[in-house]
């Protein structure tokens, strides 16, 4: 051992303390409002897979305040059981664990509603990509067979092939298509081709990011089946 | 030494630019220029890190092992870049997603290390501080030329207010790295040039 290694490391064993204390208040300080902004995102998304346009008259963005009036006026949450499809009653979106929202067993269903009555519904869907878990949420039409709309608020894909997930041009691609035919779900396809007007159940995937492709086809497919059921009551009656 | 204080701040401005003199800080300088905003941002954070960075190098040059210096400069480097960022997360949740990459590069960016070992070491914390404050408006200011010179000729809007009559046709290549790369080419021609600026063997 030099002479001074001792010095060094205790110099280094400071500036590192030092450092992580400085990082540990930082990111706990500013927590609260990260998690805020980010669940005002994903809001912003839902109304996107609603097609909800989100500029006042001269075509400017709402304001947080107005996006979140029109989100707290016009859109019901319902948490539901995926074992046993059915809404659990009085839970809210706040109320229900994450964890377990995260693991699939409690899935939030968005209902948009025009004088109080449901016009469209909206889920979650997310799943594996190439490099990354893609976020979005899906909107059905009020049929619950017709696309209303798509959107993906997060992804690690690479910019410019599987990135172009949450492009206009993709996304747009699926409203009009159908998921439900002859009484029973259809799998729906992302894939080369799939965007032509005679093809109901398709979208045209990414050139050159078919994993992505692939991806976003199977995960949608995955969490469409997981709200059959309760989709198929709301059909029903 | 008033002069002396004034020439920290001036001279990265224009004869010592870190920029088109130095040719420092061109990854960025290219990649987050193609809106004026994200560039304002990227200015600001980079502002911060790099005077605080100065600073605490200079506090701690009495005391800092030469042996472990560089990886000390880093560190202190790399927790400000991390808060900035963490900070952008939280006030600016927009601007940050499109960023987030490039404020994360800000620790690589040669700027931040270059100022920390060629000034700050050897400078009192005061001419530190002035001296990251100088080199961050000389980046500043080529990143906010090039944004707008972008913007302008790409988009047709600066800061996104429309500024060329409807129907002129944006000029794609402006959007892409290579127009960053000309227009910076052409700044720092244009600039060692007017200050007579030439490279020594």
């Amino acid at each position: 051992m030099r002479k001074d290694d001792l010095k060094v490391i205790r110099f280094a064993t400071i500036v590192c303390v030092a450092c992580s204390f400085l990082l540990a208040l930082t990111a706990s300080a500013l927590r609260p409002r990260q998690d805020a902004n980010r669940t005002f995102f994903q809001k912003q998304n839902v109304l996107a897979a609603f097609q909800v346009e989100t500029v006042d008259k001269s075509g400017r963005p709402w304001t947080r305040e107005q996006t979140l009036a029109f989100f707290d006026e016009r859109i019901q949450v319902k948490i539901l059981d995926a074992d046993t499809g059915t809404v659990r009653e009085g839970m809210t979106l706040e109320d229900a664990d994450p964890e377990a929202i995260r693991a699939g067993s409690l899935r939030p269903l968005y209902i948009l509603t025009e004088d109080g009555e449901p016009v469209s519904y909206a889920f979650p869907i997310s799943g594996q990509g190439l490099w990354s878990t893609l976020y979005g949420f899906m909107a059905l039409e009020k049929d619950l067979a017709t696309i209303r709309g798509v959107s993906f608020y997060e992804h690690g894909e690479t910019p410019g092939l599987g990135g172009e997930v949450d492009s206009d041009w993709f996304t747009a691609q699926f409203r009009g298509k159908r998921v439900f035919a002859d009484g029973e779900l259809v799998e729906f396809e992302v894939v080369k081709g799939g965007g032509t007007e005679d093809r109901d159940h398709a979208v045209d995937g990414i050139t050159a990011a078919t994993i992505t492709s692939r991806g976003v086809q199977n995960f949608l497919n995955r969490d469409l089946r997981a709200y059959e059921p309760f989709f198929r009551t709301i059909r029903g009656g | 030494m008033a002069s002396k204080t004034k020439a920290l701040i001036t001279d990265p401005l224009s004869d010592n630019n870190p920029i088109t003199i130095q040719v420092l800080g061109i990854c960025s300088a290219l990649a987050v220029t193609v809106k004026v905003d994200k560039a304002v941002i990227m200015c600001l954070a980079l502002t911060a890190v790099l005077t605080l960075s100065n600073t605490v190098i200079s506090l701690l040059r009495q005391v800092i092992p030469s042996r472990i210096r560089m990886i000390v400069e880093m560190t202190v480097i790399a927790s400000l870049v991390i808060v900035a960022d963490q900070l952008l997360k939280a006030y600016a949740f927009e601007l940050s997603r499109e960023l987030s990459v490039f404020v994360g590069l800000i620790i690589t960016n040669c700027i931040v290390m270059g100022r920390a070992e060629a000034f700050a070491l050897q400078n009192p914390p005061r001419d530190s501080f002035l001296d990251g404050l100088g080199n961050s408006l000389g980046y500043s200011a080529v990143l906010l030329i090039v944004a707008s010179i972008r913007e302008v000729f790409g988009s047709g809007t600066w800061l996104g207010l429309q500024v060329m009559p409807s129907g002129y046709l944006p000029n794609v290549l402006m959007l892409l790295a290579p127009g960053a790369f000309i227009i910076i080419g052409l700044l720092v021609w244009a600039q060692r040039t007017l200050i007579g600026h030439y490279e020594t063997d």
